[in-house]
């Protein structure tokens, strides 16, 4: 009776995003020729009543991209946390999989549905545009509708098969139907990709002569800015995955009623923190290779981004990647109260605190402002003098290295807080470790400060040794830290569940921080196309075709903020409904293997 | 009331980034107009042009608002003021409008000691916006000059010319090719030009004339040894400026570099 009630709902499920896709395709079919036929125009652009044309689709965009960000991110969670649990042999890991899958599978409806919304307002606003594209694009929508197809049957696969393939061999097939998911989910957005940065960075043999038949496909398909923002997405739905499970884990915890379930969610909200912050931490060097990519594909484009009308939108992201940072920072360090043995690390936590504030001040240093004669006067010049030295890339650089490092070593201490290694090299390990974070700060130091006496040319090459010792030390860290831990003798198992309320609030935050980032990025890369549907080859000519100023856009990514947490909180509540989730396993228990690496 | 926390904690954090938002200057990207200046434009209307392309799309301050890489003309340098103020000293015998306007058109003519010469593509703007561009920088400290005569004659002139894309030069002499090609703006020869890129000195004994012609066609294809930073940086539009039978002269000529 369960299994039949449990494919009517899962029918349901299937049914509504499959409706919706077939509804899209079926409007394009009606829409085509027999119009045209009749010697019949297009209109360029059509009218939204009260918010605009511009503002619809910009809302529809948005919670497309999030709910898409959340069923790329949220798989990719799900497997790795199944594949732990395999490797284990802990089935909380599998159970946590299951119960975001079941989320997933609501999600998607979602997902599909502002799909739809976004295609119809693009078909009814702005015709021209879309005509264009799915000209330009058309291979490459059909071969999107197929993977989407594919990705829908194969979450299906992985969710009803849950049970069923549960041992042997047949749970390594089960984990490879989750890698196939999301397989499909990077295809799928990798091909969506393709529209938005061809948008942007149009290859440059088209022109605003070139007909869109005459572009040559894998041109604009891979074109300049495609695979900065594929990494890009790539890591940021990871992150974004991490911060809503993180922030789903922090609203179950704060209204539990019994130890177990705080524990459960305790330690749930610790696996998704975990996860975001890791993935937070390479962030920073994909969006600097995309930032790269966009000035080397056009110069006066990369000064818009970064000295023109949006120079003040990096102070606004520097203070929320600030509030990030030391969010996900004060989440680890209130989180070693419950940890035995964390007492003797806790010292350091307010040098930590240190570097991690000067890095948001350095980060947030305005540089290449555009400002009125009256402001240049006041500040004596094009940049201020004392605080314009710190807002150069050499300084940010180095701060945003630097709060890497201190955040990982967050991390490090977190897992080792209730770890007594039992090797024979553990002191000298240890000390290799120190000299590895020593040896990288100090590298990152000397890049940035060399970087003041070379000329910008040189000076951006600074950079990659920067990130390269950053990583070349996160790794060896790591590396060590696994060797080290082998068969480390417990100080005492966590406390999962004795976590004040404060750190729970500390995940909300993320989570709504992590999701308005998104929207102000979104903003910013749409952004720099100024009055340009494709750059230089399609011009905007609507009346929306100014891009509006930082204020106006906050307001519509808060509006879209609110409704996205709104919606998910719905699913959720309604996946609550569908099946109340396992709650075992977890009062206590050692720190979950990924923290240590053990 | 757990809930209702959770509700608070959402909407401050929503509310307070907001308000950061709002805080700072707003600023808008507004559409540039086309320019399509009569012989009576106004003084005003040629330096608020200047402005929007000085700070957009001539894209200006890519150089200019790095005081490294290039002299700052909205503030003091050395001393001597903004450029509306030093432009008329800098050149004995020149005045302001003829020393900026010769700066854009021919960048190689005066470089500032102690910085490269200007890759500024003068030739992609029409002579109006060149002479927006000198109005707007006379205006930093100086007295503007540029008058509705000098758009009007700039125009006959750009109506006359050949459209982007043609040769800069008829010449089949290696050197005024490069020279007019700003290509001693980045390579060294003969002690003449700039050591940014690779130099044109013993080219022939690094390599071949088959690489040196892909290098100019699709100079993003391939780095040179040693410049592999620089990769991406010379313009692809080289090519376009160049006859057929130029570009062969250029390849022979530096194939011929060396020993």
């Amino acid at each position: 009776m369960s299994d039949r009630l449990s494919l009517a709902r899962g029918l349901r499920r299937t049914t509504l995003p499959l409706l919706c896709g077939g509804a899209v395709v079926a409007l394009l079919a009606l829409l085509a020729d027999p119009l045209l036929a009749q010697g019949y125009t297009p209109r360029d652009y059509g009218d939204f009543p009260l918010i605009g044309s511009r503002a619809a689709v910009w809302i529809a965009a948005q919670l497309h991209l999030f709910f898409a960000a959340f069923v790329l991110g949220v798989p990719m969670f799900a497997v790795v946390a199944e594949l732990i649990g395999m490797l284990n042999k802990e089935e909380r890991f599998d159970k946590l999989a299951k119960e975001f899958t079941r989320l997933l599978l609501v999600s998607y409806s979602a997902t599909a549905i502002w799909g739809a919304v976004l295609v119809f307002v693009l078909i009814t606003l702005y015709p021209r545009v879309w005509g264009y594209l799915a000209e330009v694009f058309a291979p490459s929508m059909w071969v999107y509708v197929g993977v989407f197809f594919l990705e829908s049957f194969t979450l299906y696969l992985y969710y009803y098969g849950w049970d069923h393939l549960k041992k042997g061999r047949a749970k390594w097939g089960h984990l490879a139907l989750g890698v196939l998911l999301n397989i499909w989910g990077t295809i799928v957005m990798v091909i969506a990709n393709s529209w938005v940065t061809y948008m942007m960075s149009p290859p440059a043999e088209v022109t605003p002569d070139t007909a869109p038949d005459m572009v040559r496909f894998w041109s604009a398909f891979a074109n300049a800015t495609w695979m900065p923002i594929n990494i890009h997405r790539f890591i940021a739905n990871v992150v974004f995955g991490g911060a809503i499970v993180g922030a789903y884990a922090a609203f179950r915890f704060l209204n539990s009623e019994t130890e177990e379930e705080r524990a459960h969610y305790d330690w749930m909200g610790y696996i998704g923190n975990f996860v975001a912050i890791s993935a937070l931490i390479v962030l920073p060097f994909a969006g600097y290779y995309l930032g790269r990519e966009i000035y080397e594909f056009n110069q006066q484009m990369g000064t818009t981004m970064m000295g023109g009308f949006m120079s003040w939108l990096w102070v606004v992201q520097a203070f929320l990647i600030g509030v990030l940072f030391l969010a996900g920072n004060y989440y680890l360090w209130v989180g070693m109260g419950r940890i035995p043995g964390a007492e003797r690390f806790q010292p350091y936590t307010k040098y930590m605190l240190v570097v991690l504030v000067l890095g948001v001040m350095v980060w947030a240093t305005p540089r290449n402002m555009i400002a009125s004669r009256d402001e240049l006067t006041a500040m004596g010049g094009q940049f201020h003098p004392f605080l314009g030295v710190l807002g150069v890339m050499s300084a940010k650089n180095t701060a945003v290295n630097l709060m890497i490092l201190t955040t990982f070593l967050s991390f490090l201490l977190y897992g080792r807080a209730n770890k007594r290694p039992t090797v024979s090299w553990a002191q000298r390990g240890t000390t290799i470790q120190a000299a590895l974070f020593v040896i990288a700060a100090a590298i990152v130091l000397f890049y940035g400060v060399y970087g003041y006496f070379v000329p910008a040319i040189v000076r951006i090459g600074f950079s990659v040794y920067q990130v390269l010792a950053v990583l070349t030390a996160i790794c060896g860290v790591m590396t060590l830290n696994v060797l080290m831990m082998q068969g480390a003798e417990s100080r005492g198992d966590i406390r999962w569940g004795q976590m004040p309320d404060r750190a729970q609030y500390a995940l909300l935050i993320l989570a709504v921080t992590f999701t308005w980032l998104m929207g102000l990025m979104g903003f910013a890369r749409s952004g720099i196309r100024q009055h340009w549907h494709v750059y230089e080859v399609m011009r905007d000519t609507s009346v929306d075709a100014a891009t509006p100023a930082l204020g106006y856009a906050s307001l519509v990514i808060s509006a879209c903020v609110l409704m996205f947490l709104g919606m998910v909180s719905f699913i959720f509540w309604v996946g609550g409904l569908a099946e109340k989730p396992v709650i075992s396993g977890v009062g206590s228990v050692p720190s979950p293997e990924l923290a240590t690496g053990d | 009331m757990t809930n209702l926390k959770v509700l608070g904690v959402v909407f401050g954090t929503l509310a307070v980034y907001t308000w950061v938002a709002n805080s700072i200057p707003q600023l808008e990207s507004v559409v540039p107009e086309e320019l399509s200046f009569s012989a009576d434009v106004t003084e005003s209307e040629l330096v608020a042009a200047g402005q929007e392309l000085f700070r957009g799309g001539g894209g200006c301050l890519v150089c200019h608002g790095l005081p490294t890489r290039a002299p700052n003309l909205l503030t003091d340098h050395e001393g001597q003021g903004t450029i509306g103020q030093r432009c008329a000293t800098r050149v004995p015998g020149e005045d302001c409008k003829t020393y900026i306007y010769e700066s854009l058109t021919s960048p190689m003519a005066y470089v500032l000691e102690g910085f490269d010469p200007m890759v500024f593509q003068a030739r992609v703007f029409s002579g109006a916006q060149i002479w927006a561009l000198v109005a707007f920088l006379q205006d930093q400290g100086g007295t503007v000059t540029v008058t509705g005569a000098d758009v009007a004659v700039a125009a006959e002139a750009d109506a006359a010319a050949p459209a982007f894309g043609g040769p800069l030069t008829a010449s089949m002499e290696p050197l005024e090719i490069m020279r007019a090609n700003l290509c001693l703006g980045c390579h060294v020869l003969d002690g003449e030009g700039v050591a940014t890129g690779p130099p044109f000195d013993g080219m022939g004994d690094r390599i071949d004339a088959d690489r040196i012609r892909r290098s100019i066609l699709d100079p993003a294809a391939e780095a040179a040894e040693g410049y592999e930073e620089l990769l991406g940086q010379m313009p692809p539009t080289v090519v376009d400026l160049l006859t057929a039978r130029q570009l062969e002269v250029l390849v022979q000529f530096l194939a011929g570099q060396g020993s």
